[in-house]
Order: C-alpha cells, then sequence, then structure tokens
C-alpha cells in the first residue's frame, strides 16, 4: 500500500505512531519519520492512524 | 545559559488570582524572553517553544500529581485521577487511547450535523423573543451539556442531571480540593452508577451511540474492562462539558470585540470552522497546557530538572507576533495551528466533536443575533487556569 504524510500540515503530535507504531515514528528530534510503502498488513493500523491524526495530514493510496 | 540570563528572565505569579495570561506583564515576557519563572515553575510564552514543548517526550503530561498536591492520596476521587487517560502516560496510556480512538472518529460525526444545528436553533428559540438573555446559562451550557446527551445517546432533558455532577467535579480542580471533596466523591459516585446504567444497557442493546461503541471496542483481542469504562465515560462527560460551554462563551466576547466579524460570520456560515480555530487561538478556554519534566535535560541553554512544572501558555503562543501578522482577529486569515487541544500523545480525544458543534453553533448565532452587546455585568473565572464566563448577560437586536 502507498501512504504519504503531508508535511505541510504534520504538527508531529504522534498520534499515528500510537495507532501503527510499525510504519509511523517519532525520531529522536520528535519529528515523524515513516514508511511510504508498508505492508498491505498493516492496512488496519494505517487507516486508523489516518483516521485519528489531529490535521488529518495522513492520505492512503492515492493515484 | 548564563547565570544572568537565568535570573533577568521574568517572573510570572500564576498563582495570583488577579494573574491574567492576557495581561501587559505576560506581553512584555514574551517579548524580553521565550519562558519566565512563576510561581510554580516555568512559563514557556512564545510560539515555537510551546509548540517544540507540547510534543516533547521528556515531559508527561502535568496534572497526575494534583490530588496528591492538595493532600488527597487516596479514594474514590484519586483513583479516578490516577486512571484517566488524561494522567496515563507510555504504553498503558498508548492501549487506552487505541480502544478509545474509534469512537471519536472525525467520520462519526458528520451525521451529527444536523443535530447539533437543530439543538442550536431551539436553545435561540428560547430566548430570541426577549431580545437578550444569560448567554452562560441558556446557550452555552445547555449546548456543551445536550451535545453530550446526543453522543452518549441518552434523553437530552437528563442533562441537568449530568451538568450538576460535571460542575461538582469540576470543584477538585480548585485549589479548595481538599475541603470540597466529599461533594466532588459524592457527584462522582452519581456519575458512575449513571455510567454502570448505560453501561449494562448498551451491553444488552448496542446501538451506534458512543457508549455502544466504547463498550463494543476491541483491539487485538482485548477490550475496555468494566472499571476503566467508567472512569473513560466520567473524564468524557466532564471533559467535554465545561470547556464547551467556557469556549462558546469566549467566542462570544470576542466576537463581542470585532462586530465585523460577527457580520461576516453570519454572511459567510461556511467561515464557522474558521472562526472557532481563530477563537482558540486568541482566546482559549484552556489558558495554559502543564507539563513536568520526567527527566534532567537542558532546552535551549535552559537547565530543566526532572519533576519542574512546565505551563505552556496557549494564548500567548497564538498571539505571539513572531509568527501571527496581519489583523488581531481575522476569520479569513491563513493562521498556524493554535494550541487550544493541547497537543501530542494528549491531544484532545474530543476535538473533532468539539470542532464540529462550536463551528455549527456559531455561525447560527451570528445570523439571529445581530449586533450583540453587554447587558448588565458579566462575571467571569480567572484569567488562567481554564477560564470562561460565570454570567454573561447580552443583548442584541433580532435577525
Amino acid at each position: 500500500m502507498d501512504v504519504r504524510v503531508d508535511y505541510g500540515m504534520c504538527q508531529d503530535h504522534g498520534q499515528c505512531a500510537i495507532a501503527a507504531p510499525k510504519v509511523f515514528q517519532m525520531d529522536d528530534d520528535g519529528k515523524l519519520v515513516y514508511d511510504k510503502h508498508p505492508d498491505d498488513s498493516q492496512r488496519d493500523e494505517v487507516e486508523e492512524a489516518a483516521d485519528v491524526c489531529p490535521v488529518q495530514a495522513i492520505f492512503l493510496d492515492e493515484s | 545559559m548564563s547565570t544572568d540570563q537565568l535570573t533577568d528572565a521574568p517572573f510570572l505569579n500564576l498563582a495570583d488570582p488577579t494573574f491574567s495570561v492576557q495581561s501587559d506583564a505576560v506581553r512584555q515576557a514574551r517579548e524580553a524572553s521565550w519562558f519566565a519563572h512563576t510561581s510554580y515553575g516555568l512559563a514557556v510564552l512564545r510560539y515555537d517553544e510551546v509548540s517544540k514543548l507540547m510534543k516533547d517526550r521528556r515531559l508527561r503530561q502535568g496534572s497526575w500529581a494534583w490530588p496528591a498536591h492538595n493532600g488527597v492520596n487516596e479514594g474514590p476521587f484519586a483513583h479516578w485521577w490516577s486512571s484517566a487517560l488524561l494522567n496515563l502516560e507510555g504504553d498503558d496510556h498508548h492501549r487506552l487511547r487505541r480502544l478509545m480512538n474509534p469512537a471519536f472518529s472525525p467520520k462519526l460525526i458528520g451525521g451529527l450535523v444536523p443535530r447539533f444545528q437543530a439543538l442550536a436553533n431551539e436553545l435561540i428559540d428560547g430566548f430570541h423573543e426577549r431580545g437578550r438573555c444569560d448567554f452562560a446559562s441558556e446557550f452555552a451550557e445547555p449546548y456543551a451539556a445536550r451535545v453530550i446527551a446526543i453522543m452518549l445517546g441518552i434523553p437530552e432533558g437528563e442533562w441537568k442531571k449530568i451538568a450538576a455532577w460535571s460542575n461538582d467535579i469540576g470543584l477538585a480542580l480548585g485549589v479548595t480540593l481538599k475541603q470540597d471533596l466529599a461533594k466532588v466523591e459524592a457527584a462522582l459516585e452519581g456519575l458512575y452508577e449513571y455510567a454502570d446504567e448505560l453501561i449494562a444497557d448498551r451491553r444488552k442493546n448496542p446501538g451506534d451511540d458512543f457508549v455502544s461503541r466504547l463498550v463494543l471496542a476491541e483491539r487485538d483481542g482485548e477490550h475496555l474492562s468494566h472499571d476503566e469504562l467508567r472512569v473513560s465515560l466520567v473524564l468524557l462527560i466532564f471533559g467535554g462539558m465545561d470547556t464547551t460551554r467556557n469556549q462558546l462563551g469566549l467566542a462570544l466576547q470576542t466576537f463581542m470585540k470585532y462586530p465585523d466579524q460577527w457580520k461576516l460570520l453570519a454572511e459567510r456560515p461556511e467561515l464557522g470552522k474558521a472562526a472557532v480555530e481563530e477563537v482558540m487561538r486568541v482566546n482559549p478556554t484552556v489558558t495554559w497546557v502543564t507539563r513536568e519534566a520526567l527527566e534532567d535535560f537542558e532546552y535551549q541553554g535552559l537547565e530543566i530538572k526532572a519533576g519542574t512544572t512546565i505551563h505552556l501558555l496557549s494564548e500567548s503562543a497564538g498571539t505571539d507576533p513572531r509568527v501571527i501578522e496581519g489583523e488581531p482577529f481575522d476569520l479569513t486569515a491563513e493562521r498556524v495551528p493554535h494550541f487550544g487541544f493541547g497537543g501530542g500523545a494528549h491531544h484532545c480525544l474530543g476535538h473533532f466533536v468539539a470542532r464540529s458543534d462550536m463551528s455549527e453553533a456559531l455561525p447560527l448565532l451570528a445570523q439571529r443575533l445581530k449586533n450583540p452587546t453587554i447587558d448588565g455585568i458579566a462575571t467571569w473565572l480567572p484569567l488562567s487556569g481554564n477560564t470562561g464566563p460565570i454570567f454573561l448577560p447580552i443583548a442584541f437586536e433580532r435577525g
């Protein structure tokens, strides 16, 4: 699956890293890093991350 | 940072009942330094530093030790406080947050919009003929409480009961907690019994309300325990009631200062969302968010010791001239995000609901309450901690 985070919107709250820790992580400076092409087995978690993002900056499977 | 700079940093007496987060003293301190010393830890005053420290994992949510600070170490209130999501950290927090998140999904809010609009209009109908009202008790409070009733799937007529318990629990946030403890715990018991009945009912008859969603919530085979459910429901009732009530009153206060913006909102109701954001930036009910240092660390040259309380001043950050240009209050301006819902791991769980219900109410109010003005003597909570109107008499022209 394809995941994109709009870094212009992202505020590094880290809710995605709570919802889908295998795909989204906060680095030592508190900045978001993420896997742009996670395995499909992560779909539920990634959808949950997109849903809870306070600024709704996570987008899935755009073509 | 040198000792000189440290001792030169401004001092703000947050514990003084006359202290105001919107005072010249805070503005001057913000120009002098990114932080101030206070009667109780530090205050952070500028946008960038508030934004970073709000999410810094070397800090935990600051209110966890509140009961103990006030001499309350055991009993139902201490148990509720220490088990509530707000005061949990790490894996315990994340597990509970993930079980609760789906009940607050933005996908579920859209269907409630017509109910929010109907509720706002019904409440306005109640005083519209008169051309005056106490906005706090005739609109803000019943609106906030009945939105919660809608969310819980209970008869809206029950709102007064819920609101009374919630108000009594609010006494726990005052420095007189110890004296008020019996009242606080009686209210807690009332809400627990109410929550127990709701939980039992939804286990038998699940619907699409929010209590059913929490009862049915499941992740990796895990569910919320009965204790977690009742603790969480009380937190949600309490957390959603006063904040929304106060924020609506503060919104009206701000718009009375900027009547052209109120007219603009009436003409362009699609600005309702922007109105909520702009009001919460310049006049948030949560005037500061607290954090507590988990370890010793250095931040921008300042040594912060483990255990230090840090107040992140949301309004001071939101009006920082380093990031805000142009008119002080403008619904059409592009703004940086505000901190009225906190941030980081403890970002307000109910913000999609709060944003939606307030963004529906404000344009309807702007259309039907033209040129509102203060009509008598309004009374306010101190402009510190969580603030808002106690009594807000207004007069208006009927629209």
